[in-house]
């Protein structure tokens, strides 16, 4: 299947433009990537990354989604587009299968339509018809290999977000590609999961040294493109950078001549040891405890806490009814136990803590779209048991982990209106709406846009802006700082800091540590359903 | 979160032998034309339906397709239909007769028992193990894919649905217990869901290319779904029994058929 030799693709863009749109997506860059080499396009939001890693990976076709003039060249054999019609087509399917892509958002590489994990996994080979016993061995090796093994037997589905970012890399690496793209590969990712990622591209880059997934010693080293925003640890550990700034490149380089340049910081790259430049900073978690930084977290306030919650517990689905069980013990699994929190008016705190520990379900039992099996939640005051959420909303406000589970009208100004008008009456709804959306950095012109049309960091921006508009008394943010870029992270910090100074309570969940130091008065840990200082 | 079904009568059952089941279920009782077995039948299929875990989806379902249906067969033979003599009450035109009101039972409790059997099929067929075994019978995968779609669609559009009105939640709408307030709410849904979904799709199908779905040629299957001998004969069994009823029900109606 994979060729003698190593494949090198190389790619020249002069200029990339999405059907519909008059100017370039992309315009004259150059990137070549070499067998056994981690080569990092870095650059902000909205910088073009996406958009080079789907079309080096024929995501995006030439023809197709937009007009390409320039040149791919893979593995010697090079194909010229003129942006005319009878430029060369690529085939996706052959074209994946020497050069994979794993998207930003995980869940969109899934099929759907199995019920496992290891089904899953196994999709991309069953259409290759590989026999089923090297499927089996493939599937437990690139498990192994990922950290999923422990996970086979779930369904896609029900996975947190950070295994399925494992997931969705674990389907490109297993059908042996020449050339893997990964577009932030560690977004959402736990300290233990980014070093699984971090590990397994050292070993794709390196391979010759461990058997390949099918078990065969082919010895091939994979080329790996790694797209990030920051300049985080597997960043560094690249041989080459590209830096990428609105659509165009703006630097070369190895990492030591452009760690620290000003056409980093123009784009917009995270640098190192910047709060928010990922789980990368997480290996801190075993160091320092105790420290709490309070760099940006102001003064606590006196008064009630306006978030309380006491010996709370909660567990996930109950198995189908089966006869002589008592219903008590049909419980899957308890994901919060005896869990105690009050927030003060004014304070941050941040909980960290494993992928699949039950951080987002916490964040959801505080306006009630989880209820508790036992214990009480109370908000400014007075338990919510029986209250609407839509209620409830009125004094907490809740950021989504993924802002397309958040964002669900037609533009950016309507996303931020919906319910103002019920809580602030017709004449302020549109003015405090404009106000969130200014205050996390989207202009004017964004308002008209289609939320789907923004990029992924503008997104979460716009999400934050549908929360902040409503001023609430209790600020639950689930991941603020993933996909973020350096602006982005600057905004979510001022937002943060400005709503702790009004006297709001935020509870931010993060696997960033050192954001959560940098930000917080304290920072949890969710170990084992409740939570411990760290 | 929905709960998992995991019922040991079908996950014993080969997909084939659940919808040969099924399907030939159907045939007979429509051949029968007796409501005493339609009723046993329609009462058989609800009752596997409660021990499979899934009465609730099979008897929603059920309801939103037969209660309109019956309600037009009752209007329609119950109270207009031409055969009737036995007159048991007459408002104008419209006339209540016992033949009426027999064949409308007739037809309703036909109708209710197929729908049950057939939805018991689609709410408790494993789906995965329905594609497996259409893959290896060289079912193009693509035909599989839009039978596993259409299984899934509709808890994926109340996945869907269920963020959505999680969201919308979450910024302040109450949605109130009442139907009214129930569709209120709905009505604001129906634009976002879609988008979503046509969203959805457009993402998917990169990736469902880029693994090489819609490309031609062998495929091969991870999922090993057990087909016992046993099985196989009954499915055999089930289907010349059917045969035999359709031609016993073909016969017996014939010579009415040619004297009418």
């Amino acid at each position: 299947m994979t060729a003698a030799v190593g494949t090198a693709l190389q790619a020249r863009v002069d200029a990339f433009t999405f059907h519909g749109e008059n100017t370039p997506a992309l315009c004259d860059v150059a990137i070549s990537v070499l067998p056994g080499c981690l080569t990092a396009v870095l650059g902000g939001s909205g910088s073009g990354k996406s958009t080079l890693g789907k079309l080096l990976a024929g995501w995006l076709r030439a023809g197709h989604a937009g007009q390409l003039r320039g040149s791919l060249e893979l593995d010697g054999t090079r194909l010229d587009f003129r942006g005319l019609p009878e430029d060369p087509r690529i085939n996706p399917a052959e074209w994946s299968r020497r050069v994979a892509f794993v998207p930003q958002d995980a869940a969109a590489m899934l099929s759907t339509v199995r019920a496992t994990v290891a089904e899953e996994l196994a999709f991309g080979l069953e259409n290759r018809a590989v026999p089923r016993k090297d499927m089996l061995r493939a599937v437990e090796h690139t498990a192994a290999r990922t950290g999923l093994t422990g996970l086979l037997a779930r369904d896609p589905a029900t996975l947190s977000g950070g295994e399925l970012r494992r997931l969705a890399v674990a389907c490109a690496v297993i059908a042996e590609p020449d050339i893997l793209i990964l577009d932030e590969p560690l977004a959402s990712l736990d300290a233990a999961g980014a070093a699984q990622i971090r590990e397994l591209v050292r070993s794709l880059c390196h391979a010759g040294s461990s058997t390949t997934p099918t078990g065969t010693a082919t010895g091939n080293p994979t080329g790996v493109v790694l797209l990030s925003q920051s300049a985080d640890t597997l960043a560094r550990e690249a041989t080459h950078w590209t830096v990428l700034d609105g659509g165009t490149v703006t630097a070369t380089g190895t990492p030591a001549q452009l760690l620290g340049s000003a056409e980093l910081e123009r784009a917009g790259v995270l640098q190192p040891g910047a709060p928010g430049s990922g789980a990368l900073h997480s290996d801190a978690l075993d160091t320092g405890a105790g420290a709490r930084g309070r760099s940006s977290a102001g003064g606590l306030r006196p008064g009630p806490a306006p978030l309380e919650l006491c010996r709370v517990a909660f567990g996930y689905g109950h198995e189908p009814r089966r006869r002589g069980v008592p219903p008590e013990e049909q419980v899957l699994r308890r994901v919060l136990q005896d869990l105690d929190l009050a927030v003060r008016p004014g304070e941050i705190i941040a909980v960290t803590g494993p992928n699949g520990a039950g951080k987002s379900t916490l964040l959801r039992h505080f306006n009630g779209l989880l209820r508790p099996s036992e214990g009480d939640v109370r908000v400014c005051g007075r338990s919510i048991t029986g209250v609407p959420v839509g209620t409830v909303a009125a004094s907490v406000g809740l950021l989504f982990q993924h802002p397309r589970d958040q964002l669900f009208e037609r533009t950016a100004l309507r996303e931020a209106a919906f319910g103002l008008r019920q809580l602030v009456g017709k004449a302020q709804a549109e003015g405090r709406a404009r106000a969130a959306l200014a205050a996390v950095g989207l202009s004017t012109a964004d308002e008209a846009v289609h939320p789907a049309e923004l990029s992924a960091s503008q997104q979460r921006l716009l999400a934050l802006a549908t929360v902040l508009a409503r001023e609430p008394a209790v600020l639950a943010l689930d991941e603020p700082t993933v996909g973020l870029d350096r602006r982005g992270l600057e905004r979510l910090g001022q937002a943060v800091a400005a709503a702790a100074a009004r006297g709001t309570a935020v509870v931010l969940v993060t696997h960033d540590l050192a954001y959560a130091r940098a930000t917080a008065h304290r920072v949890l840990v969710l170990d084992g359903g409740s939570l411990r200082d760290v | 979160m929905m709960p998992e079904r995991n019922d040991a009568v079908t996950a014993r059952l080969h997909p084939f032998t659940a919808l040969t089941a099924a399907a030939c279920t159907a045939v007979i009782t429509t051949a029968a034309a007796s409501w005493p077995l339609s009723i046993t039948v329609a009462l058989a299929a609800a009752v596997l339906a409660v021990r499979c875990g899934a009465a609730r989806q099979v008897l929603a379902a059920a309801a939103v397709i037969l209660v309109p249906l019956l309600l037009s067969l009752l209007v329609l033979h119950g109270l207009f239909f031409p055969e009737g003599h036995t007159v048991l009450a007459q408002w104008g035109p419209a006339r209540v007769t016992a033949e009426g009101l027999g064949f409308a039972l007739e037809v309703g409790t036909r109708t209710t028992a197929c729908v049950l059997v057939l939805l018991l099929f689609s709410f408790t067929v494993s789906v995965p193990d329905l594609l497996a075994a259409l893959a290896a019978r060289k079912i193009p995968p693509q035909f599989g894919f839009v039978v596993a779609s259409t299984l899934t669609l509709l808890p994926a559009v109340a996945r869907r649905l269920d963020r959505i009105r999680q969201a919308q939640e979450t910024r302040g709408m109450v949605v109130r217990g009442g139907l009214l307030a129930r569709l209120g709410a709905l009505r604001l849904q129906m634009v976002p869901l879609v988008l979503a979904l046509m969203d959805d799709a457009g993402s998917r199908a990169q990736a469902l290319e880029a693994r090489g779905f819609g490309s031609p040629g062998p495929r091969t299957s991870y999922r090993d779904v057990a087909d016992p001998p046993l099985q196989r004969h009954l499915r055999v069994a089930a289907l010349v029994l059917t045969a035999a009823a359709f031609t016993a029900r073909i016969v017996a109606s014939w010579p009415a058929g040619g004297t009418a």
